[in-house]
Parts: structure tokens; sequence; C-alpha cells
């Protein structure tokens, strides 16, 4: 592969990513509406509200980290959606493999923590060590998961599983051939998601939305990017974990948004856990039906 | 004269110096002078790690009729590497300001200058042991030169120091044990007759050597239930002291690990040696052992509020993932195993650095009385930073390059709960780095703290060139890994096929290289699009969201104790500190023991004797 192309992908995946993540937030805040009997925004409202954000007049900074934090936390997930394979291009998918991705999905999250430990507010770092202690709950279900995957498909690069995947149509499929993995990462999912009921970090009534707190104007606007990417990069993701990724763009981005539909549809029915039920609850069932998941797999 | 006689002379040296000079001003940059002297000593030697070969010193001696050897190979080099390194950017960073200020508050300057330059003879004498013998002397030497570098700084450091070396001489007698029983064997301590005599041993004669041996080094690595005397004891040493020992003392005990276990024993009878009455092998349980040592000592250290214990804790739990690595004896498993030793060394001594340059500064490491560093001491800012990146082993530093490698290893080789142990330890230890960072750099600088400034060069220089160490082995890990692929050939490992930016495999690759790449490259981006926004403009600290009221200096704003409350309440009830009142326990029986021992010869009580006498005639008679 020349350098020329491989520029190309790295340039077009995290592009690509932004575009679709875009939607994603629009569906999200559509199922939202009408869950609650509203209508929802217009189509392009998370693009209106990213320029808005952008371009405001009033910009504060809470010092040179306050910024550092929000380049690492867009920058990481553009580096991260390079090694994530779509149709047609791989980008440095084979050079990284799944633990990689696992690992670099969290450098944005240390320069978000990075940023809002500068803004010396203790509504942020109380946000901040609820999400690291959900990190430490959703992220076990989430490496058993990607280390049953794995062993069935005897490679840690995610080209291979993909490719694995899509031997014989649907029967080749993860959810059909490890359907306890399955759900065991579509549990892990959500709670990486941070959606209700494991918006604990967030929380507006009680910490005033926790790690934004002290974020306005460019610095929402990166957290708003950061969060077209987090949507768009679990529902691929968990596509090419489970789903048998994208035999080509359609197929990708229908079950991409399927993906990422399923928590939201569950989320806004329900309200927020207390972050000890939370790490409870993520270490009781998507566990153990992973780890039973493991035990078939293995055999 | 062979090189490593150059080496080993030099390393004397420094210790004649230390002594000689070690209370002058200038003394300081002589020593570091001279470990850099050494370190070119060990440069000449660099082709250890290209052939399985070694270098043997001509010092050598017969004793009733055991000749006494010292060797160096690849292995021995390597962790010489990291000693010298340690001790060279100790010493540097003792020399300056650091050493002045301890003078002045009443620390012995002299004494830790000597200290650190017997420590590193030392375990340069142990690293060199060419049989069993010399493998124990050097040990004894470490044992007690660690001993003087815990002790000397007085105060609590006194009985931190003395439990180590109390823990030291049990793992002593059991090393003697151990050592006795092979020379039983063989009647002599050379390694090829142990070898010999080890391979031919039946399962159940094996164990007892094994198992002593493994107990014996294993207390210095600090492996569970065996390592509480570690944190205290390392966390009291005055700082560089503290980054000194946290790099590399307790590596001597996985060293001494990797003689006994892989080039004695060898992995493959490890691994097939059953546990008896039970379906798990001895691998198993040293792995287990390696697991619960990552497990409990990094979320004790999540429950610290001292920067420097709760470090050391943390150096506990990753000497866990050295031995774990190393017993899955695969290719990838020992290289990442053996390459944790150096990112370890790296990263823990920029991070001890970085904390004493602050309490250099602030005069304390209590994580509740500081806060908000980073805007006045940027560069100890950074050190900690790639520091804690790397301890948490997180791309883009060397820790993760090595933990990436024991992660592969436990996927390929099946074991899904030691890879979960592996996870759980790595989580813990961000959670915990996190809160380390945070309390002391970020949120609200306090009042006393507004006109502090940066630490010295002299302070700062150590720490930065360590950052950078650490970044370009992760951005690197070729530059390690070539020494590690030496140390496998030559100790009988399979060998890693790396690449300069990590491994080329079928079943997964790495390549930092790229990875690196354009993570720094979406930094860049989004540095771009952060920078296209709207101007910013700076706000001072007072000037944030607080529900409607207003901030004064005051008010304590930094959010620091108890820092994972919603986590502790749920695990909370787990920490039975079970280790600590077993320790306890066994310390009162042996309490007892003697008291009752010593009753019978200190007292005169006729009676007592007169009792016993009749009661083991009775017995006699009944019998």
């Amino acid at each position: 592969m020349d350098a020329l192309h491989i520029l190309i992908e790295l340039t077009l995946m995290p592009l690509v990513a932004f575009v679709v993540g875009l939607f994603m937030v629009l569906m999200m805040r559509r199922i939202a509406a009408r869950i609650q009997r509203r209508v929802g925004p217009p189509l392009l409202q998370p693009l209106y509200d990213i320029l808005k954000l952008y371009g405001k007049q009033t910009q504060i900074s809470h010092g040179i980290l306050h910024d550092i934090g929000i380049i690492m936390a867009v920058g990481g997930y553009i580096a991260a959606e390079t090694m994530l394979p779509v149709p047609g291009m791989n980008g440095i998918a084979d050079k990284a493999g799944l633990i990689t991705l696992a690992y670099v999905l969290m450098v944005p999250s240390l320069g978000l923590a990075l940023g809002v430990g500068q803004c010396a507010n203790p509504n942020g770092s109380i946000g901040i060590s609820r999400a690291l202690t959900a990190m430490l709950a959703y992220d076990i279900p989430f490496v058993i998961v990607i280390f049953g995957v794995a062993w069935q498909a005897g490679s840690n690069n995610l080209v291979d599983i993909i490719a694995l995947q899509q031997v014989d149509g649907i029967a080749s499929w993860g959810i059909v051939q490890t359907p306890l993995l399955a759900f065991a990462g579509l549990f892990a999912l959500h709670a990486i998601l941070g959606k209700h009921p494991f918006e604990i970090y967030i929380a507006p009534a009680e910490i005033a939305t926790g790690p934004m707190v002290e974020m306005g104007g460019k610095y929402l606007g990166g957290l708003f990017v950061m969060q077209c990417f987090q949507l768009y990069t679990a529902g691929v993701i968990y596509t090419s974990l489970f789903l048998g990724g994208g035999e080509n763009w359609l197929t990708f981005l229908v079950k991409s948004f399927a993906v990422v539909a399923v928590p939201i549809c569950i989320a806004y029915l329900f309200p927020r856990f207390r972050t000890e039920d939370v790490v409870r609850l993520v270490w009781k069932w998507p566990v153990m039906l992973g780890l039973i998941g493991i035990a078939f797999v293995m055999n | 004269m062979t090189p490593l006689d150059y080496l080993l002379l030099l390393s004397l040296l420094t210790v004649v110096i230390a002594l000689v000079a070690g209370h002058r001003s200038m003394g300081g940059v002589w020593l570091t002078f001279t470990y850099a002297a050494q370190l070119g000593g060990l440069m000449l030697m660099a082709g250890l790690t290209n052939q399985p070969d070694v270098i043997t010193s001509s010092l050598s001696f017969t004793i009733l009729g055991q000749s006494l050897t010292w060797r160096y190979d690849a292995l021995s080099w390597y962790f010489a590497l990291i000693t010298i390194s340690a001790g060279l950017l100790s010493t540097m960073y003792t020399a300056g300001d650091w050493g002045e200020k301890f003078r002045a508050d009443g620390g012995n300057l002299w004494l830790l200058h000597v200290a650190i330059a017997l420590n590193v003879l030392s375990m340069l004498i142990l690293l060199g042991s060419g049989d069993l013998l010399t493998l124990f002397i050097g040990w004894e030497l470490v044992s007690w030169a660690s001993f003087l570098l815990m002790i000397l700084a007085g105060g609590p450091s006194i009985q931190a120091a003395i439990r180590y070396i109390t823990y030291a001489m049990g793992g002593a007698m059991a090393i003697l044990a151990g050592l006795a029983l092979i020379y039983g064997h063989t009647d002599s301590f050379t390694y090829p007759a142990a070898a010999n005599i080890l391979h031919s041993l039946s399962t159940a004669h094996l164990w007892a050597p094994l198992l002593l041996l493994t107990l014996g080094f294993g207390v210095k690595m600090a492996l569970l239930p065996l390592h509480l005397w570690q944190a205290a004891a390392y966390a009291h040493t005055p700082g560089p002291g503290a980054a000194f020992l946290g790099a590399i003392s307790s590596r001597m005990g996985l060293y001494a690990l990797i003689v006994v276990l892989i080039q004695l024993v060898g992995l493959v009878r490890v691994i097939e040696l059953p546990v008896l009455f039970s379906f798990i092998s001895a691998r198993d349980v040293l792995a287990w052992v390696a697991a619960f040592t990552i497990i409990f000592p990094t979320f004790t250290a999540l429950r610290q509020n001292d920067a420097r214990m709760l470090l050391a804790w943390h150096g506990i739990g990753q000497g866990g993932y050295m031995l774990l690595g190393l017993v899955m004896g695969d290719a990838l498993g020992s290289a990442g195993g053996l390459m944790h030793v150096f990112n370890h060394a790296t990263y823990q001594a920029a991070l001890f650095f970085s904390v004493a340059a602050v309490v250099y500064r602030t005069g304390t490491a209590d994580l509740n009385r500081l806060g908000g560093l980073v805007a006045r001491m940027p560069l100890s800012f950074l050190a900690m930073l790639v520091g804690i990146i790397g301890l948490a082993g997180l791309p883009p530093m060397n820790g993760f390059v090595s933990k990436w490698l024991v992660y592969r290893s436990l996927m390929l080789e099946g074991e899904p709960l030691l890879f979960v142990a592996a996870v759980v330890g790595t989580l813990g230890t961000i959670l915990s780095v996190y809160k380390l960072i945070h309390n002391m750099f970020l949120g609200q600088l306090r009042v006393e703290h507004e006109n502090i400034r940066e630490a010295p060069w002299s302070m700062t220089a150590p720490m930065l060139i360590l950052s950078v160490v650490v970044f370009v082995t992760g951005l690197m890990p070729g530059l390690v890994l070539q020494w590690i692929a030496g140390i496998q050939a030559t100790v009988g490992l399979p060998v890693i096929d790396y690449s300069l930016g990590g491994l080329d495999s079928a079943q997964g690759s790495l390549d930092m290289l790229w990875v690196v790449g354009v993570l720094f490259a979406g930094f860049g981006i989004g540095a771009v699009l952060f920078y296209s926004g709207g101007r910013t403009h700076r706000v001072h600290q007072l000037d944030n969201y607080a529900g409607g009221h207003f901030l004064s200096a005051d008010i304590r704003y930094h959010y620091s104790d108890n820092f994972y409350p919603g986590l502790m309440r749920l695990i909370g009830p787990l920490y039975r500190y079970s280790f600590a009142w077993l320790e306890s326990a066994v310390q009162s029986g042996l309490g007892l023991l003697s008291l009752s021992t010593q009753g019978f010869y200190r007292r005169v009580a006729p009676a007592n004797y007169a009792l016993v006498t009749a009661v083991l005639v009775l017995l006699w008679v009944m019998l």
C-alpha cells in the first residue's frame, strides 16, 4: 500500500466517523424526543450546535491544561477512528489490534480528566471520580468480551475478526456464534456510552453536569465532537465484533445505527443509579454472562 | 583483566569516593561522573546482548573446595544497566540543591551517597553470580545494603527497615535451606550440577527446594503474602533513595527467580510440575500469586493518602506483571515480563523524583494538603504525567507495550481469568494515579503555595531524562526488545520476533510507530480545531461556578479526600487487612514462643524442670 493511499484513508476515516457521529447524535436526540412526546431537533441541529459553540465570543479557559485536555479528548478519538476498519478502508487496524484500540480509547478520557482537573471545581472532580469508577466497572465485561472474541477468531486483529464473520453470512456472525458474549457486550456498551441509568458522572441535579461544569464555548464544543466520535466508535466496535462488520457501506451504517439505537431506546426510560449500584450491576450480570460465554467459546 | 573486572572495580571506586568525598559539596557531582563511567564500562560489554555468551571475572577463589566465580551474561547485563542508570540519576538528583536541603534539614548526605553506591556495587556483584554460593553471598550483600539505605533517614523509617530486614532474614534462611537441600544431592554449588540434579529429582523431592527458593527470593519481590514490608520501607527512604529502591531494588528478587525457575529448574518442568492432590501445576500457583500480587497491592495503593506510599504500593503491584508474564513462558509473555522491569524502573523513578520535587518545595507528600501545583511546577507535572501514563500502561508510553505483551500472551495461552486479573490491576492503577496527579497538581492551588517555584534543574533534569526514555521506548519498543531477545536466547526461552515498533504476528501485530504517530497527528488536528475556535481568556481559579456563592482564597475548593466514595462504599468492606492480621498473629506467636523458652533458661524454676521430667517419665512408663 503506497503512502498516498494510506494518507487518504487516515484522513477519510475520522472524517466519516465525525459525519456519521453527527447523525447518531441527531438520532439520539430524536429518539429521546419521541419518547418524551416532542418533535425533536431538525437534521443539521448537531452541526449548528458545534459551530455555535466554537464561534462563541465568551471562551473561558482555566489554564493551558484545560485547553490541552480538550485537544487530547478530540485528538485521541480522531486517532482511534483510524484503527476501526470500515468497508474498503482498514487504516492502521492491522498494526494496532483490539487491545491497543481499547487502550487508545482511554486516552481521550484521560485528556478530559486532566482538563477537568485543571478547572479546580469539585463538581468536575467528582464527575471524573465517578466516570473513572464507571470505567472500572464496564471495562471488566468489555475486556472479557474482547478476550472471548479474540479467542474465537484466533486473532487480535479486527480485520481478521470481521473477515471471519463474513465467511458465510449471518450464520458466522458473532451474535449467532457467541450470543452470551454478544449480550454481555451490549450491556457493557450501554455502560460505556454513559446513558441512563449509568449516567452517574453527568448527574446535572447532583453535581451540576460534572466534567462539563466549567466548560463553555469551544470547550463544550470539543466535548460535543467527542460525543459524536464516542457514539460512532461504540456502534462500529460492536458491529465489527458481533455483527460481521460492514459488507458494504449500506449494511455497515444500518448495523451501526441499529446498535447505537438499542441502548438509547432503553436509556430514556430509566432514572439514574447510584455509583456503587452501577458497579455492582455491571460486575454481576455482564461479567457472569461473559465468563460463561468464554467457557463455551473455549471448549 | 576483563571488562567485568573494570566494571566491578569502577563500582568499588564509586563506593570509595562516596566514603571519602560524600560529605563534600562537590561529592555528588564526582559520584555522578563515576556512575557515568560505570555505565561506560557496562557498554563495553554490550556485545553480550547479541550472542549467548558470558564474560567471566578474573576474580575467583576457592573456599573449602568450592570455587566462587562471577560472570555476566545478557540477563545480568540488562539488570545491571537498569541498576547503574538508577544509581546515576538518583545521584544526579541528590548532587544539587536537593542534597543541600537534605543536609540542612539534618539528614546525613554522606551516608545516603555511600548507601546508594553500596547498593549499586552489591547488586552488580549479585548479578554476576556464577554459582549458587556467590548467588547467596550477593543476595545477603544486597539485603544489607538496602537495609542501610532504608534506615538512614531515622524516624519512622527505622521501624519499616527493621521489618524489612526481619522478612529478608527469614527469606535468606529459606534460601539457605533450599541451597543446603540441593547441595545435599550434588556436593557442588555450580549451576550445571544443580540444574542436573534438579532435572532428575522426582516431583515430591523437587517441591521442597523449589518452594524454599521461591519463597526466599519472593520476599524481595514482595510477592503475596510476603509483601507487607515493602511499601513503608521504600516510602520512608529519602526522595532519590526511594526512587532508586523503587526502580530496581526489588527486581533483584526477579533476577534470582529467573535463575532458579528458568535456568536451573527449567520453565517446562515448572509448567508440568503438579501440585500434589490437585489438578493445578506449579505454574498456575505462581501465575495466581502474581495475579494477586497485581490486584491487592494496587487496590491498597488506591486508598493511600501519601504520594510516596501510593507509588511504593504500585511498585509491588507492578512486580506481579513481571512474574505473570515470565511464568507464561512463551516468547510474548516472558518478553513482556522482562521488558516491564526496564519500563517500570524508568517511570517509577520519574514519579518518585517528581514527588520528591514537590516535597522539596512544599514540605509535604500528603495528598490532602496539596493541589493546583501545575501552574507553579510545570516540569515536575510533565514528568509525573508521563510517569503515570506509563504506570497505568496507556499508549503512547513504554508501560503500555510491556503490558500489551503480557495481555497478548495470556490471550494466546487461553487464560481468561488471569487476563481479567491483569486488566483489573491496570484499571485500579488508572484510578489511583489519576487521584495522585489530581490531588497534587490539579485542582485548587492553596494560598500557602501561591509563591513556590519550579524545582531547580539538578532535580528536573533527571526526571525529564527519564520522561524522554519512557516516551522513546514506548514509541520504539524495539530498542529494549533487542536486549530482551538476547536474554531469551541466553536463558533458554522462546525468542520474540520483534520489530522497531513492536512485533509482527499473524495473530495481531503491534506497531507503536504508527499508533503513536497517528495519536499525535490526532492531537495535532484536535489542536487545529481548538485554536480555530473563538479567542479564549484566562480566569482566576476562584472565578468558578460555586452554586451561586462567591469563592475566596480561604475556601477550600479542592476535592481530594476519599476520592472514590462510590467505589469504596462497594469494595470498602472488602479491605479486611488480613495479611496485616496474619503478620501480627505470627509475630505474637513467635513472641510467645520466645518468651516461654526464655523462661526456661532465664528463670531459676526447678519446679518447671521437675514437672517436665515427671511428665516425660510418666509418658515413657505408660507407653
